[in-house]
């Protein structure tokens, strides 16, 4: 326990995890938010805080694999757990086929949501790897974009997903 | 951001009742957080304890006894769990076709069967299809074990039958007979179900032995249409007689007019859902169709 | 002489992708500086209320806390702006307009010490009566949002005298004609009242800014679009010269208007300069919900025609509620005005448009305002008119369309794009002659929008010594493209690889002016003078080259980052090494656009014409009353395309908007209060609203004023969705004059004769 600046007693608690593969221990408050643990103490910035409500899928990460909303996540949760945030997809520089689809299918604009629609995507896939386009809209539909209209997005995970489909326009290609 | 609070981490039920009973309205049992955590950070209610049922163990675990025939499904059970578990797939496939819809696979990721019925959230999917199924839950404390129907537990708008210090322990479903089948129908405008209808239908040589019907989402709590199984038992599942049970249990709907819609639109959901559903689950029942 | 660069034309992956799916790109809510703050902000719970005394002590005592800022805090400054009409105190001063009008604001060490501090603070407030719709703004006996006679017009008016009445705070009108004697005249008139919603932009990136002082001088991160426009309006706060405040511009997570003008950064300096800290102000959702909105609109239409189908005459009123304070308000007034006749040959129009002052949040800039206000409307009358004249609905179009070259508006630009050729085109895609299968409507709409905003842009490129270029340009990158469209034209001009082009984000103490990023213009016009900009550059490569060979540079060719003379060829770092004799060096560019520069084509505005154009087949179903889209198409008329993906990335995003703000979102107020502030109850598209197929068609006809006749593109294809989506139901039988379209609309719609429906007029007479 410390003495809090608002004159409340702070309770402490000590975590250790795994964060992208590294070792981590911290000493936290239990209100603490992964999200914020995320970003303030680790310096990972690429989950973002939008909605802040488990609604837009922006501050996505993978908790033992599985995607969480770290904006209503305590950091406690993640104790003994291991965490992959998207600056630890990437192994050795060498992009993740998905990273690599979204820069080819242009399934990137203004980025705020591409962490998390990358993370989501690879948690599906590593359950499901060859998911139909209606699994995939079914998995990706608590992730929100804003931008791109969603298209570019299907098509890049559909690539990886080698669900067969050629690159192209959307529309001669309907369901 | 949250208001300050302590974590306890109870290694049983009896531990988890005396730290609720200990700190009173200022503790809740904290679960999967998804609602609790969001409540808390709206500032709508804050509790300085949080008392962490996870490090209780066995709680999401899920069980089938084949000589009863029930699944046992603990209250820390995952959505996701229950979407994706092969006993459930394999006992009672309709329920994982209805977890597989709750909220966004973030929210299935942690949010858990007990805290969505504890939450009592009008708007809720396992409210709706357990009522139908007649589920039994067995809530504990520190003191004693009870077990009470599911229609029994659900109260009203975030109310429950649990008293101070008791707690959600597990979901006990009774098994379908073979001759009969269910059906799930929801209907959403926003991120929580705007109306949710469930219906299982019993069928012998075409008639229908026992039929359950429920609705959910459209008042402050999930309900029996008994006056529409009323008119289906000992009836063919005919076009007709599935268009007046939904008509009556659109009549017995208590809507109100919200964001999701007027109570004079609430009503008439209910009733082409609960068609649709009545229907689907008697074909179902007669085998005509699988589950997805 | 030519250059090949071959910059153009081609979809490049974009400059940005990298950075982003690696989590690398940086936005302004991820910038840490060495004691910076964190600022929360205390809004006012009542949508009209005199402040009788705001007690901070308890919340200036609290640990942790070192700044409470109020509108007391603002007596050395005259602390109004808005840069159309100067109506806004960057806090509350003495009044409160709007529920969640910012009246204190906390810099504290952490958040949650922010959090805490504001509910310490006492607010005392006397409730005025207010006007929380344009009715009761508009009524006789209104309560007065502002004292009209001291409307004051911003740094950025441009929109002629301020005639302001009562709660109106702008007023635009456009004629042409008689239209009293048209209207005798015709056989069919079609006639109708209409609501548009509120609207939220939802940019996924909540406004963020953050602010720190150096002396006199202050420097601000913000996400923002328009970093010059907002420079201006702080040093005009804050009494500084312009050159002391300097605006810089990371990664925006889209903006989409949202983050066009001044939001967050006035009270966001003005804190930091109370704290005498850093401070970082971050919106939440509910936050930016009430910095900005669209404005939610009224109108009356109605359109005359002969029998034949022939377009005679069009009368519009609208309304539009621009809430406690004008933002943007008045140009959306006066392109909302412009969008109303729509794109016919009309013997006559009458246009009244009106900016409502209400109790309720600023409206401002979204995406194809105006355009997407009006162009359902109009469009669905000229669908009504072609149905009782009993002629195809395409056909309709094709007779009565503007063709280049036709005035749009009176005093305007000229037409400048081929619509009967987009429309043929729209009607290609939706199969328009084929059967249409059992329950399955098909509807298109076109309109035009005033694009451009005003042409001043300038670009400055440095080729570096070792033959980069540095491309300096204050386009805000919000996920449009910018960065790599605008590499791809120097890379045209330069005969350089794109990955050889740099171009940070903007910063007004490095990056040259440029008006804004908005209203489609930055490819036009940012382009052009990043065209100009390199263009000198390679003359000056050019002449270089010329004099070392003593040939005239018409003889030499740009190619790989080299200049050629037959077989021989230098190196751009040789051509630098040339001329200044030593291996460092630059050779600078730099271009300008404005009003003159187009020889009349950018002095009689708009800069162009977008074409708004969409279509769609659609399904209903009967049960829950819920659409569902089987195709949308879109055709992207961008004159030329220098990226062609990112064309359709453009359609595509601004298609799904568009389906949003027609299938659903609206923005619910009881008493000035938003009911659904979070996006638990506001719906946005998500994935599984996707249309079951989309196609996007690309239109070069070259007739843009942009270099190579660049056009803009990323607005248009958002009006035109609603107008095909309500089209497509007409075709179904199911008639609508409000949008969001949501279930239980067209379920009342269908089921008219049974269910109630509205009847009385919003505005039972000309307000
Ligand atoms: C974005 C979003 C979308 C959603 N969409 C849907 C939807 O479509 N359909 C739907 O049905 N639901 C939906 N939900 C609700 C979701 O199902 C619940 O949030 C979740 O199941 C709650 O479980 P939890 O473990 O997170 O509960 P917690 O948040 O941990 O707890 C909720 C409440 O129950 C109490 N509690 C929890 N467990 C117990 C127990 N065992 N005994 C006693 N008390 C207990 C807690 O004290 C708390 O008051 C949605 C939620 C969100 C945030
Ligand atoms: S920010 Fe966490 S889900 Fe939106
Ligand atoms: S790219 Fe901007 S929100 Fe998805």
């Amino acid at each position: 326990m410390t003495e809090g600046l608002i004159g409340q007693e702070r309770p402490l608690v000590t975590i250790s995890l795994r964060v992208n593969g590294e070792p981590v221990e911290a000493v936290i408050e239990p209100r603490e938010l992964l999200l914020d643990f995320l970003r303030d103490r680790l310096g990972l910035m690429g989950a973002k805080r939008s909605c802040d409500t488990q609604v837009c899928g922006a501050c996505t990460v993978l908790l033992d694999d599985l995607p969480v909303s770290a904006c209503c996540t305590l950091a406690y949760e993640a104790r003994g757990r291991e965490v992959l945030t998207i600056e630890g997809l990437a192994q050795d520089g060498a992009l993740h086929p998905l990273q690599q689809a979204f820069i080819e299918h242009t399934a990137v604009q203004c980025g705020f949501c591409t962490s998390g629609m990358i993370l989501t995507a690879r948690s599906l896939l590593q359950d499901h790897p060859r998911p139909t386009r209606q699994e995939i809209r079914h998995y990706l539909k608590g992730n929100l974009c804003r931008c791109t209209g969603y298209w570019n997005i299907l098509k890049a995970v559909e690539s990886v997903a080698g669900s067969g489909r050629q690159r192209g326009r959307v529309g001669e290609e309907a369901t | 951001m949250l208001g300050i609070f302590q974590i306890h981490e109870p290694d049983s039920i009896e531990e988890a009742s005396s730290l609720l009973k200990e700190y009173g309205y200022e503790a809740a049992v904290y679960a999967g957080g998804t609602e609790l955590l969001l409540v808390m950070k709206e500032k709508l209610a804050h509790y300085s304890h949080l008392v962490n049922i996870k490090t209780i163990p066995g709680l999401d675990e899920i069980s089938f006894d084949p000589e009863a025939r029930t699944l046992r499904i603990g209250a820390l059970t995952t959505h996701r769990q229950l979407e994706h578990s092969s006993l459930i797939a394999e006992h009672a496939p309709l329920l994982a076709e209805m977890e597989s819809t709750v909220g966004n696979v973030r929210v299935r990721a942690m949010g858990t069967i007990g805290g969505n019925l504890c939450f009592a959230e009008p708007h809720s999917d396992p409210a709706t299809l357990l009522l139908a199924w007649d589920a039994v839950l067995e809530v504990g404390s520190d003191e004693a074990r009870r077990r009470i129907p599911i229609a029994d537990f659900l109260l009203g708008m975030f109310e429950t039958a649990l008293q101070p210090g008791e707690i959600l322990i597990d979901v006990h479903l009774q098994l379908l007979p073979a001759n009969a089948a269910g059906a799930y129908r929801k209907f959403s405008t926003h991120e929580r179900p705007t109306a949710t209808v469930a219906a299982l239908l019993q069928l012998e040589q075409g008639v229908i032995a026992d039929a359950r019907l429920a609705v959910g989402s459209v008042g402050p709590a999930a309900f029996r249409a008994k006056e529409a199984e009323e008119m289906l038992r000992g009836q063919q599942p005919q076009e007709e007689l599935i268009a007046s049970a939904a008509e009556s249990a659109s009549r017995a709907a208590d809507p109100v007019d919200d964001l999701h819609g007027s109570a004079e639109y609430k009503r008439h959901l209910v009733r082409v859902l609960a068609a649709e559903a009545l229907d689907l689950a008697a074909r179902r029942a007669q085998a005509e169709v699988d589950y997805d | 002489m030519t250059a090949s660069g071959s910059g153009i034309g081609r979809s490049v992956p974009r400059v940005d992708a990298r950075e982003k799916v690696t989590g690398q790109a940086r936005f302004a809510g991820d910038l840490k500086l060495p004691g910076m703050l964190h600022g929360k902000v205390l809004r006012s719970i009542y949508p009209h209320a005199r402040i009788l005394g705001v007690d901070v002590s308890k919340a200036e005592a609290l640990p942790g806390v070192v700044a409470v800022l109020t509108g007391a805090d603002l007596l050395d400054i005259d602390p109004y702006y808005g840069h159309s009409i100067k109506d806004r105190p960057l806090i509350a001063i003495d009044r409160v307009r709007f529920v969640g009008e910012p009246v204190a604001a906390v810099a504290a060490e952490d958040e949650a010490t922010a959090e805490a501090a504001l509910n310490l603070i006492e607010v005392e407030y006397e409730v005025l009566p207010a006007a929380t719709t344009m009715q009761a703004a508009l009524a006789e006996d209104a309560p007065l949002l502002h004292e009209v006679e001291k409307l004051r017009p911003g740094l950025f008016h441009g929109l002629g005298e301020l005639r302001p009445q009562g709660n109106i705070c702008y007023q635009h009108t456009i004629a042409r004609g008689e239209v009293a004697e048209a209207f005798e005249r015709a056989d069919i008139v079609v006639e109708g009242e209409y609501t548009f919603p509120a609207v939220y932009q939802y940019a996924m990136e909540p406004h963020t800014a953050v602010a720190q002082w150096e002396g006199d001088q202050v420097t601000v991160w913000a996400s923002c679009q328009h970093p010059y426009l907002v420079r201006a309006e702080l040093a005009d706060l804050f009494g500084l010269p312009v050159t002391d405040v300097r605006v810089i511009v990371p990664y925006v997570g889209g903006g989409f208007g949202s983050k066009s003008y001044t939001k967050m950064e006035p009270i966001t300096v003005a804190l930091a300069r109370k704290a005498r800290r850093p401070v970082r102000i971050a919106n939440r959702v509910d936050e930016a919900m009430v910095t900005t909105r669209r404005h939610n609109m009224v109108c009356r239409m109605r359109t005359a025609a002969s029998a034949d189908g022939t377009l005679l005459a069009r009368q519009v009123s609208l309304w539009l509620d621009t809430g406690a304070y004008a933002d943007n308000g008045p140009r959306v007034v006066a392109t909302a005005a412009d969008a109303a006749p729509g794109p016919y040959r009309w013997e006559s129009f009458h246009v009244d448009a009106y900016g409502v002052y209400t109790n309720r949040p600023p409206s401002g800039s979204y995406r194809a305002f105006g355009a997407t206000h009006l162009q359902w409307i109009g469009e669905s009358q000229v669908d009504e008119v072609a149905r009782r004249a009993g002629i195809d609905r395409v056909e309709i179009r094709l007779c009565n369309l503007l063709r280049p070259g036709e005035e749009v508006r009176p005093g305007g630009k000229p037409l400048d794009a081929d619509l009967v050729g987009d429309v043929r085109k729209i009607a290609e895609a939706l199969d328009w002659d084929s059967p249409k299968p059992p329950g399955t409507g098909r509807g298109l709409g076109v309109g035009l929008l005033a694009a451009g905003a005003r042409p001043v842009s300038t670009a400055i490129v440095r080729l570096q010594a070792d033959g980069t270029a540095l491309l300096l340009v204050s386009t805000t990158e919000m996920g449009q493209g910018a960065r790599t469209v605008l590499s791809q034209l120097v890379s045209e001009e330069l005969a350089l690889p794109v990955e050889r082009i740099k171009v940070p984000g903007g910063d007004t103490n490095v990056t040259p002016y440029d008006r804004s990023t908005g209203a489609s213009r930055s490819t036009t016009l940012a382009g052009k003078a990043v065209q100009r900009a390199a263009r000198q550059v390679r003359d000056e490569l050019l002449a270089i080259a010329g004099e070392h060979w003593g040939v005239a540079p018409h003889a030499l060719e740009l190619r790989q980052g080299a200049v050629w003379y037959g077989g021989k060829s230098l190196t751009f770092p040789d051509l630098i090494h040339e001329r200044f004799g030593f291996s460092g060096g630059e050779i600078i560019g730099h271009g300008t656009v404005r009003p003159e520069a187009g020889k009349g084509s950018y002095a009689a505005g708009p800069v162009f014409w977008e074409v708004c154009i969409g279509g769609a087949e659609v399904r209903v179903d009967p049960g829950t009353g819920r659409i569902h889209i089987l195709k949308l198409v879109s055709v992207a008329d961008v004159g030329h395309a220098v990226n062609p993906e990112l064309v359709e990335a453009q359609e595509m995003g601004a298609s799904m908007q568009g389906l949003g703000n027609a299938l659903f979102e609206e923005m619910v107020f009881d008493e000035g209060q938003i009911l659904n502030s979070t996006l638990l109850d506001y719906h946005v598209p998500t994935i599984e609203d996707l249309p079951d197929a989309f196609i996007s068609r690309l239109v070069e006809n070259e007739d843009g004023p942009g270099a190579y006749g660049i056009k803009g593109v990323g607005e248009g294809a958002l009006a035109g969705v609603p107008a095909a989506v309500v089209n497509a139901l007409a075709d179904l039988g199911i008639k609508v004059n409000e949008l969001p379209l949501t279930p239980e609309r067209i379920w009342r719609a269908l089921h008219a004769s049974d269910v109630p429906q509205r009847q009385e007029p919003i505005f039972k007479e000309n307000p």
